[in-house]
């Protein structure tokens, strides 16, 4: 039985990952609506309620960006290492 | 610049969308009538308040309705105008209502040649003490409604709980119709892939799906805040909701299943077979159910869709534009992930 | 004539490795005993949710082993003796007929313990047939992508949970039809949904299958 270990560790990363981004998306949103007075958020015929939205849609955006380039980054790095090396 | 005209063009009609969103006035509304609730056979006078009304400017030519039905009617005696937003309405209500129902609803109707017509469904209830259904139709006077203005601008139609933020139908709803075209599309690069094990076809399906993924999740949160502050709660337990939920568990364990693969033949094909399998049960979820079961969502069990009171297609307008830009902004971010994924590919093979 | 022999096979060697069967026979029993004693009296919403969750975690522990249980190389013996989209239909065959055994033992379980609130015996009989081929047609193909990673069984859990969830709800609508909590017309068109759901996913497992047993 020389057959490989179970990867337990990569699958684990993978769920930890998908976790932590679930919750950094959950995190701005609760934040932005949970702090704010409910009277506020409901006057103006509501209109915060679409700068809640617009603003919660800008910051998934930007976690988008953020994750791509962390991925970019660790890849220079690589080509890097690659080069020197 | 040649080959990247379908990525202006996505950020064009997404900017085009947000900007319509944001500008577009509401129709003029009715917020509330006070007294809800009458009796039968005295006169009341009805305190109006307009949303977006500007009442004052042709004061004379207001008229108020009390619709019963589709056949039947009342109109006002008078409309005496208050301000822009406050006007009064004066009826005078029959001893009897031609109806078997002690309780009657009333959906109030307001027409100026400014604003257009304005309506409060189910605004004032009119209580009988006795009930006399042939006296009710001796006494009542029919009015008929005609001759409504338009209000010639472009505007939203204006409901009473949701207020301004029907906007967010160009924000919220356009992510949704986006992650499941990202979603489809991943599926078809799945099933090419299938077909001819090119690991690039691979490569992009699982782009696509995360970029599909970030929809789902922003879909979901926008979707909770605007039913925070209309329907009353973040989760609501609502079927859509529910459903995309699962939508989103079924992906994320698609990517579960790729980590634990280490030859990328082999987790390219295995996931691209999920893939499959995963969507077509995706298809009656998204779908079917939410006709089954009443829903909270317009358009479905029994809830008007926006579509039916939006006569003059000035939501379409910018709704479709909107789906096909965060379409290919989507495919964008996707590319961007495959490109990243592709020159990770290169270095380890090279 | 091939399914036939596979399917003589897989009941032989059920019938061999009785302890399989008995341990998931065990499992449904001490669950319903379980429910019996915490909640005591059962009503029917919380009967036929109950039965349904049963029914579910009893399934995949009955159709997990039908690949994942399985090693590599016997597998790999089996495809060069039969055609592997034969083996793929007398499995999910044999796990059809396992969890109709199965439904019925849970139904007869709770029905002794907490009640049976049935109404309409028919319909609630159809909802356990169209749920066990259902169960199994999913959880057979998903068990047969799970075998082939090495961590299996967590992830034939992951896969199959969210994959099986369409189909739950479709079938704790149709059995709360059966047991009179839910009235409406929509009824025949729950049921279409799910044969055309199992229709569909029974086919396209068979179309996806040999690309899953290459290796």
């Amino acid at each position: 039985m020389d057959r490989k270990q179970p990867n337990d560790s990569t699958m684990f990363k993978a769920v930890k990952k998908a976790l932590t981004t679930f919750s950094l998306f959950l995190f701005p949103f609760s934040f932005l609506v949970a702090q704010e007075d409910a009277d506020f958020m409901r006057s103006m015929g509501k209109m915060y309620v679409v700068v809640a939205v617009i603003a919660a849609i800008f910051i998934g955006i930007v976690i988008f960006l953020v994750y791509l380039d962390r991925k970019l980054t660790k890849l220079e790095n690589q080509i890097n290492n690659h080069q020197n090396g | 610049m040649k080959k990247h005209w379908w990525k202006v063009l996505g950020v064009l009609l997404v900017l085009y969308s947000f900007a319509m969103g944001l500008l577009t006035p509401l129709k003029t509304g009715i917020l509330d009538a006070q007294p809800a609730s009458v009796r039968a056979g005295k006169s009341v006078t009805l305190l109006v308040t307009g949303y977006n009304s500007f009442y004052t400017k042709n004061p004379k030519e207001i008229r108020a309705w009390l619709k019963m039905d589709n056949e039947r009617a009342m109109a006002a005696k008078n409309v005496e105008v208050v301000g822009d937003r406050d006007l009064k309405a004066i009826f005078d209500l029959p001893q009897f209502l031609p109806v078997d129902k002690k309780v009657q609803d009333f959906t109030l109707i307001l027409d100026s040649p400014t604003d257009g017509a304005s309506v409060l469904p189910s605004g004032v209830f009119v209580t009988q003490d006795s009930i006399d259904k042939t006296a009710g139709e001796a006494l009542w006077q029919n009015a008929n409604i005609s001759g409504l203005h338009e209000k010639a601008a472009i505007t939203f139609p204006f409901r009473n709980i949701l207020g301004e933020t029907i906007r967010n139908t160009y924000y919220h709803v356009p992510l949704w119709f986006a992650m499941f075209i990202l979603f489809i599309a991943a599926t078809v690069t799945s099933i090419k892939y299938l077909r001819k094990m090119d690991p690039n076809d691979d490569a992009k399906a699982a782009a696509l799906t995360t970029v599909g993924i970030l929809y789902g999740v922003l879909g979901l949160v926008t979707g909770a805040i605007w039913a925070k502050n209309t329907w009353g709660a973040y989760w609501s337990f609502d079927v859509k909701q529910n459903m995309t939920a699962v939508g989103l568990l079924i992906y994320c364990a698609y990517f579960v299943l790729r980590a634990s693969f280490e030859d990328p033949e082999k987790r390219a094909r295995i996931s691209a077979v999920y893939n499959i399998f995963a969507f077509s049960t995706l298809i009656p979820l998204l779908y079917v159910i939410p006709k089954l079961t009443d829903s909270l969502h317009p358009g479905a069990g029994g809830n008007i869709a926006f579509g039916s009171q939006d006569l003059d297609n000035t939501m379409r307008m910018v709704f479709y534009p909107a789906i096909i830009g965060w379409t290919l902004m989507g495919v964008w971010m996707a590319h961007l992930v495959f490109r990243a994924g592709r020159l990770k590919r290169l270095l380890l093979e090279g | 004539m091939e399914i036939k022999h596979l399917l003589h096979k897989e009941f032989t060697l059920e019938w061999r490795q009785k302890y399989a069967i008995s341990g998931i026979l065990l499992y449904v029993l001490s669950t319903v005993f379980i429910v019996y004693i915490s909640f005591q009296t059962v009503s029917p919403q919380l009967w036929n949710v109950l039965f349904w969750i049963i029914m579910l975690f009893a399934s995949i522990n009955a159709v997990v082993k039908s690949f994942v249980q399985e090693s590599g190389q016997r597998q790999l013996y089996y495809y060069q003796l039969a055609n592997p989209v034969a083996i793929l239909l007398s499995k999910m065959i044999y796990n059809t007929s396992l969890l109709l055994l199965l439904s019925v033992l849970t139904f007869v379980a709770l029905g002794f313990m907490a009640g049976n609130p049935v109404e309409q015996a028919g319909r609630f009989a159809l909802a356990l047939l169209l749920g066990s081929v259902g169960f199994s047609i999913t959880f057979t193909f998903v068990s047969a992508i799970a075998a082939k990673a090495d961590n299996s069984s967590t992830l034939m859990a992951i896969l199959s949970f969210p994959v099986v969830i369409p189909i739950l709800l479709l079938l704790v609508n149709l059995s709360a039809h059966s047991i009179g909590l839910l009235q409406g017309t929509m009824i025949n068109r729950d049921i279409m949904m799910l044969a055309a759901v199992d229709l569909i996913l029974v086919a396209l497992g068979l179309v996806l299958f040999p690309y899953l047993w290459r290796d």
